[in-house]
């Protein structure tokens, strides 16, 4: 089946808001996170962050609905009112309207009020909303919640249906903005790091991010547009929380996407690795890349420079590695990387030059979703 | 040709006052283990689910769609209680149950599947867009069988449920887990095509949950009794069809 062309892209994140300024930030090297101070617990928390400089305070319930409009209208720019009016959207989130449950609450706490319970806010729908009033339209909407791979099954979605002929044209959002849950329940699994190091020696963790992105796919692309292959997903029963580090769900997840683009390990120039930095989850995504492929194309990790995004990973990272591609460059870690032998694969150091062909993006995430995309780079 | 092969739900209606009914003799039937730190969501997709798949084995691809308006609620209000209420770092399986598929996980562990493992929200509608998910991978190839499920989960006390809603105060209430078994190429069983699914989006003020579920159930209850006909949903005021099927 034909692949469906990236016809506008949209962003916003710790490297700025312009896509070719935060892929070029990333070819330079990024920079490091800001520090957080959780507010409202007992025993004080910091953890590393990487924020979007929009000059609110971090947990600002209004930020979406500021922050969310301009990049979305960025991504469909240039579609008329009448195809707007029947975009259909899929959207992926693992945060969704939670920051504003989290101050409602604690506002109704703080004044006492009688009829104070917890999340007075609730709604996986409440993004499609924003995107509805963002664009004055909006068809059919799906919200995809699967942990880290919310945005990348959403763009699975939206690909299939435009492939299928159900659209012309689709609408895929990924978004995460800080919040209270998500920051304290990743610092109680004790999975956050200072620093971010994927596939290093020594890695601690992950440092956690924000951001949104919007991309617009299309039936038809113009000449040179980057072009998306579908790809593949599915389910490792090992645990909820844990990798299997033996990484055979990874492999089959693998060869399932490299299948259904009819395509074989060698014809792969590169690979946007998901690399979160935890020992774990390195180990399983190193063990399944060795597995399908004999000799490992260059692999790039994007989370030592913007954070993991956690459900917004898939679509953010799309973008930002188009991105770079579309300046004919492979993303590459700057800094000294301590190799571990354990893995036996080590992410690009130093940046070369990316080449038309095709290109596998891994998303991997809580409750053993893992998802591949396969993205096409064009002559 | 696809067709719905199997069904299972659970549906209760709930009583102000009463605590929620138990679902461990239930789930003692169908579950291949007992599952430990898992919250009231979980149980009923996995009760639900195990219904649907009883006497049968699925094939290990098998995809998964399940959604819902609300989500796992009861541990989201866990996890804010602890954060916010008690000022602590939420406990970790609390935290994790917030996640949407963590309920996807449970279910695939339980039926010995690693597919494709989705969860799809759409309010009021959740059901509707599951199942054109499913039917666009089912008629792609992607998967050839679909285990689809829409999970409302109510938490106690009803009138804070209600308010989260912003359903009335005399309104009825229910928790549901209803499911279907999408297969292509099967002979027997109701036929549907992703054209049958019709495409409704729902207004701000429409009950997500109460919908969902009550629109779930009445569909279950057709199926279990072998009608084919147009499926309206429950919804007292506008009753517009869900999605109607042929035999």
């Amino acid at each position: 089946m034909a692949a469906v062309a990236i016809r506008g892209v949209g962003l916003s994140c710790a490297l700025g808001r312009d896509v070719a300024a935060c892929a070029a930030a990333l070819l330079a090297g990024g920079k490091p996170p800001a520090r957080v101070a959780l507010p409202g617990l007992a025993e004080p928390v910091q953890v590393a962050y990487y924020r979007i400089d929009d000059g609110s305070g971090l947990f600002d319930p209004g930020r979406f609905a500021r922050l969310l409009p301009g990049v979305v209208q960025d991504a469909v720019a240039d579609l008329s009112a009448s195809e707007l009016s029947t975009l259909p959207l899929f959207i992926g989130s693992s945060c969704f309207s939670i920051g504003q449950s989290e101050t409602g609450y604690a506002g109704a706490l703080a004044r006492a009020a009688s009829d104070t319970y917890p999340m007075p806010h609730c709604g996986y729908d409440w993004l499609a909303g924003l995107v509805r009033q963002a664009i004055g339209g909006g068809g059919e909407s799906f919200t995809y919640n699967t942990a880290c791979t919310s945005s990348a099954n959403a763009l699975l979605g939206a690909c299939r249906a435009l492939r299928a002929g159900r659209h012309r044209h689709a609408l895929v959002l990924g978004a995460e903005l800080a919040n209270l849950t998500t920051l304290s329940g990743f610092s109680g699994l004790q999975l956050l790091a200072d620093q971010v190091r994927p596939f290093e020696a020594g890695r601690e963790g992950l440092v956690l991010g924000e951001g949104i992105a919007a991309v617009l796919l299309s039936v038809e692309g113009a000449a040179g547009a980057m072009r998306l292959h579908d790809g593949a997903s599915n389910c490792d029963t090992f645990s909820v929380t844990t990798a299997d580090p033996e990484g055979m769900r990874v492999a089959e997840v693998l060869r399932q996407a490299l299948a259904q683009a009819q395509l074989k390990p060698e014809a792969i120039q590169g690979i946007k690795a998901h690399g979160t930095g935890t020992p774990t989850g390195d180990l399983a995504e190193a063990s399944g890349l060795r597995k399908v492929f004999g000799t490992l194309p260059p692999f790039s990790v994007l989370k030592p420079y913007i954070g993991h995004t956690l459900g917004a990973c898939g679509v953010i990272e799309l973008v930002m590695y188009a991105g770079a591609l579309a300046q004919g460059r492979l993303p590459a870690r700057l800094s000294p990387v301590a190799a571990d032998p354990q893995l036996g694969v080590q992410p690009l150091g130093v940046s070369r030059s990316a080449p038309p062909g095709y290109y596998l993006l891994n998303q991997f995430g809580f409750g053993g979703n893992n998802a591949v995309l396969v993205l096409e780079k064009p002559a | 040709m696809i067709r719905i092969t199997a069904v299972g739900h659970v549906f209760n209606q709930l009583q102000d006052g009463a605590s929620l009914p138990s679902l461990d003799a239930g789930l003692g039937q169908v579950c291949r283990e007992r599952f430990r730190r898992v919250d009231r969501f979980i149980e009923l997709a996995l009760l639900g689910s195990g219904r649907c798949a009883e006497g049968r084995t699925l094939d290990a691809d098998c995809g998964l769609y399940l959604g819902s308006g609300l989500g796992p609620m009861s541990g989201v209000i866990a996890t804010q209680q602890q954060l916010i209420r008690d000022r602590e770092l939420p406990k970790p399986f609390n935290f994790i149950n917030t996640l949407g598929n963590s309920a996807g996980y449970y279910v695939a562990k339980n039926l010995g599947l690693h597919g494709q493992n989705l969860f799809i929200s759409r309010r009021g509608a959740s059901l509707q867009a599951l199942l054109a998910a499913a039917l666009t991978d089912l008629q792609a190839g992607v998967v050839r069988q679909a285990l689809v499920g829409v999970v409302e989960e109510a938490t106690l006390p009803l009138a804070e449920h209600r308010r989260r809603q912003g359903l009335p105060e005399d309104m009825a209430v229910a928790e549901g887990s209803h499911w279907l078994l999408l297969e292509e190429h099967a002979t027997a069983g109701h036929r549907l095509e992703r054209e049958h699914v019709t495409h409704h989006e729902t207004t701000a003020s429409r009950p997500a949950a109460f919908h969902d579920s009550i629109a779930a159930a009445q569909l279950m209850e057709r199926l279990l009794k072998g009608e084919a006909a147009v499926l309206a949903d429950g919804d007292p005021v506008r009753g517009w069809e869900l999605f109607h099927f042929r035999p």
